[in-house]
């Protein structure tokens, strides 16, 4: 219907919007590495009193410094780091001395099947729950799941895991208390493992992904287009399959992409409480050992998949909404 | 080079660590997740990828637990810290006591079925002994004269530069278990301990099956498995919910909820870890002497064992190592003098002086204790103010920063604590204290061959140091344990002692 063009006008303007949007990714990128390295700089102590600690002697901790390169001005090791990054090295461990990408892969695995299965679970869910309550607005079933989600909400995290632990494993024995022992995807072989903390990950994102779902087929399900296809007789299944949710896909695309950067980069607590050597256990354990190169990949890490991640959704989000390209 | 060093986090203070050491490469074999019903599994706070079964560099207790498995050292402690035989059937030294023979049991093997020899007991001191090997116990070894000691068959002769009756503590100290000489690969390692090697990743489990050939009878539990568990909430829930048979280090609450529960049991330890606070004398304001004395009577330790550690602990008496051998008898207790400590502030000028207390999470209790005392010390006329570290950093960042800090230290002989930490030129003497007659008396002490006369020696260089050593020792907290019911031979014995963490002893019923 539209003429050519329209069609070639649109095709820049997403082009431009992908364009300008990929740019601004990369200068937070390059933002985010330097904040860090900062930030790193600024702590007090460095790796060489996490790991010589009171024993160490002051010519010990002379030596260890200069072997470490810790004593060389914050800007030089920084400007090392940038073009050792422009190799893809992201150097090595000051603690373990072994590369920070066998590091960082040694726990992305554990990391990784957590946010996997915790996704496979969520996104279902939330899309049923989400059409359950947002076409029957105001049903019985919308006011409880509506009341629970937002209780569930106001549990911390750890809090509920220690909750379900006390129940299902100490209580009842029904599953494992932790993944103590089982090292990056080894935690595949012994599934059980997995439900406590998945359970937990899927309860704090299920409500925000749920809530964004249901608010959205809510507003589709009241607006014109919806009745006047109702009123043309249209089964229900087509409707919401073909108009409700196309429409209310574009805002919850972009609470997926939260979810699915507070899974890789987020799960401390749960890594912690169910002793999953994962990639917030990592980077926590490296912020405290003033591990910087470990400090510095971990962070690029977070701040690549955060950055990848929100730009896709913007794109999907943007291809899915064609109007908003054409103004502008 | 490789810029590489590994972690150091044990309580102790023993020995000089140096940098440099490698990594045992990683092994793979999995165990396929089954368990036997003769296997232990015990949880220990791990130390991550940066493990390694090197018994020599050995920081964390789950590192010391392991090699306890898999090695045996030459002597070793009991409760007090004295030492005891292991792989030594006798050890003495001649008239001067710089020159001291070792023979070795005829029936220890290595798990390859070789004798262990002399040769191999010299080889690993050696080794701990060089700098470039970063061992714990380095310092211990370091007045040894390698040039001039000897080995032959069973005899080992080792020769120091000095004179040092104290010398045995060394032989039975964390860190110096025996591997095979010339021992570079620690990836499958040999030893001669109670279990044999099965598997290990860095950061991962460890497993160990028995050694039914060893000289002190082989344990009855077929295997043993490590299993990492850092965050103690974890460890608690998974003896609670019974994944795990032991979990080491709990704290008092978890203790008390594990007492309370049918099928499990805890072990506690009494006087285990020397909770103090030091201050920095060679600087202002400690070096005052009145404001170290007021600081000393102004503490109500009893108020801080009850508040701080809950009720589960000792109250201090400002010396290391209550309990154990060469502890002095019955020092007279310090009590609370508000008035005295008040007077001592105000003749010092320094009335309503804000003092900086430095402290961390790297010990649960100090943020309570920190509060407590700063409460105490308003009454004396002193504002002492929290200044909270990171904990990973803390002991390195206290080395040369702030005047008053938190510090612990776990059992140790008191002989290795005095020259670590209170000789003037000990590496680890946070406090500055410097005093020429303390060091004569300890070297006196160390350098006399009768038992009796060295204790009283040793006794009477710790009570001057009590006064005014700027080490004040307001307690010792209990080291708990929690293990199932189903363990059975295990006895609460302090870190660092023969029968801590001992698996060969064991019986799963």
């Amino acid at each position: 219907m539209r003429s050519p063009r329209g069609h070639r006008r649109r095709l820049s303007g997403t082009a431009r919007y992908t364009l300008i949007r990929t740019a601004t990714a990369m200068l937070q990128a390059a933002f985010v590495l330097v904040a860090v390295f900062v930030l790193t700089s600024l702590l007090p102590g460095d790796s060489v009193d996490a790991v010589l600690g009171e024993q160490g002697t002051s010519e010990q901790q002379r030596l260890a410094r200069a072997e470490l390169g810790l004593d060389e001005p914050a800007w030089t090791r920084f400007v090392h780091w940038v073009s050792d990054l422009g190799h893809a090295d992201l150097g090595h461990s000051l603690v373990t001395g072994l590369p920070v990408t066998d590091e960082i892969g040694s726990r992305f695995a554990a990391t990784a099947v957590l946010a996997g299965a915790a996704l496979a679970v969520l996104v279902p869910l939330a899309l049923a729950l989400g059409l359950l309550t947002g076409l029957r607005e105001g049903s019985l079933a919308d006011r409880v799941l509506n009341a629970s989600t937002l209780a569930l909400h106001a549990v911390p995290e750890f809090v509920l895991g220690l909750l379900l632990t006390a129940w299902l494993s100490v209580g009842l024995g029904l599953l494992p208390a932790t993944a103590a022992g089982l090292r990056g995807s080894e935690i595949l072989t012994e599934p059980a493992v997995l439900i406590l903390p998945v359970g937990v990950l899927v309860a704090r994102q299920l409500c925000d992904l749920a809530r964004q779902i249901r608010i959205g087929v809510a507003a589709q399900t009241g607006g014109p287009v919806v009745r006047h296809l109702r009123l043309l007789g249209l089964p229900e299944r087509t409707i919401v399959l073909r108009h409700v949710l196309p429409g209310c896909l574009a805002p919850s695309v972009q609470q997926l992409a939260r979810c699915v950067d507070g899974l890789l980069g987020g799960t401390v607590v749960i890594e912690s409480l169910f002793a999953v050597g994962g990639l917030g256990t990592g980077f926590v354990e490296s912020v405290q050992d003033r591990d910087i190169p470990a400090v510095q990949g971990y962070a690029l890490l977070f701040a690549a998949t955060a950055l990848t991640v929100n730009l896709l959704a913007d794109l999907t989000a943007a291809r899915l909404t064609p109007q908003r390209e054409e103004r502008a | 080079m490789t810029p590489s060093f590994a972690r150091r986090r044990l309580l102790t203070g023993a020995g000089a660590l140096a940098a440099g050491t490698l990594l045992a490469g990683c092994s793979s074999g999995g165990d396929g997740g089954s368990s036997g019903s003769r296997r232990l599994r015990a949880a220990f706070s791990a130390g991550g990828s940066q493990e390694t079964l090197d018994p020599h560099i050995a920081p964390l207790f789950v590192d010391q637990a392991r090699s306890k498995a898999l090695y045996d050292s030459v002597l070793t402690y009991k409760d007090d810290m004295s030492v005891q035989a292991r792989l030594a059937e006798r050890w003495e030294s001649d008239r001067s006591g710089s020159r001291w023979t070792i023979r070795l049991r005829s029936d220890a093997r290595f798990h390859d079925g070789s004798p262990v020899t002399a040769a191999d007991v010299l080889w690993n001191y050696r080794r701990i002994a060089d700098p470039a090997t970063g061992a714990a116990a380095q310092q211990l070894f370091s007045g040894v004269d390698f040039e001039a000691s000897t080995a032959k068959g069973r005899d080992l002769t080792l020769v120091l530069q000095g004179p040092d009756f104290e010398f045995p503590a060394a032989l039975g100290a964390p860190g110096t278990e025996i591997v095979p000489k010339d021992t570079k690969d620690f990836a499958k390692p040999v030893g001669s301990g109670p279990f044999r090697y099965g598997s290990f990743t860095p950061g991962g489990k460890a497993l160990f099956t028995a050694w039914a050939d060893h000289w002190d009878g082989g344990p009855s539990i077929e295997e043993l498995e490590f299993v990492p568990v850092n965050d103690e909430r974890a460890r608690l829930n998974a003896l609670l919910s019974g994944q795990v048979d032991y979990a080491h280090d709990l704290t008092a609450a978890s203790a008390s909820r594990v007492g309370d529960r049918d099928g499990l049991a805890v072990l506690r330890s009494r006087l285990s870890t020397m909770q103090a606070v030091l201050l920095r004398l060679s600087r202002a304001p400690f070096d005052d002497a009145r404001l170290v004395q007021a600081f000393t009577l102004g503490l109500d330790r009893d108020r801080l064992v009850e508040v701080a550690l809950s009720g589960h602990g000792t109250v201090g008496n400002d010396l290391f190592g209550m309990g154990l051998r060469a502890y002095p008898d019955d020092p007279p207790p310090r009590e609370r003098d508000v008035d005295r400590a008040r007077a001592l502030v105000k003749a010092a000028g320094a009335e309503g002086l804000t003092v900086a207390l430095e402290t961390s999470d790297a010990d649960p209790t100090w943020r309570n204790a920190s509060a407590l005392i700063a409460d105490q010390l308003k009454d004396i006329g002193l504002k002492v103010t929290p200044h909270v570290r990171s904990a990973a950093t803390y002991f390195g960042e206290v080395k040369d920063k702030g005047v008053a800090f938190h510090s612990r230290t776990a059992t140790l002989p008191v002989v290795t604590h005095l020259r670590s930490r209170l000789r003037s030129d000990a590496a680890n003497n946070l406090m500055g204290y410097e005093d020429a007659t303390f060091d004569r008396l300890l070297a006196q002490a160390t350098a006399t061959r009768d038992e009796k006369t060295r204790l009283e020696l040793l006794d009477r260089a710790q009570r001057r140091a009590r006064d005014r050593d700027g080490q004040l020792v307001w307690a010792f907290s209990d080291w708990n344990i929690g293990h199932s019911d189903a363990v059975t031979g295990l006895r609460a014995a302090p870190p660092n002692s023969c029968d801590w963490a001992r698996f060969d002893r064991v019986k799963l019923g």
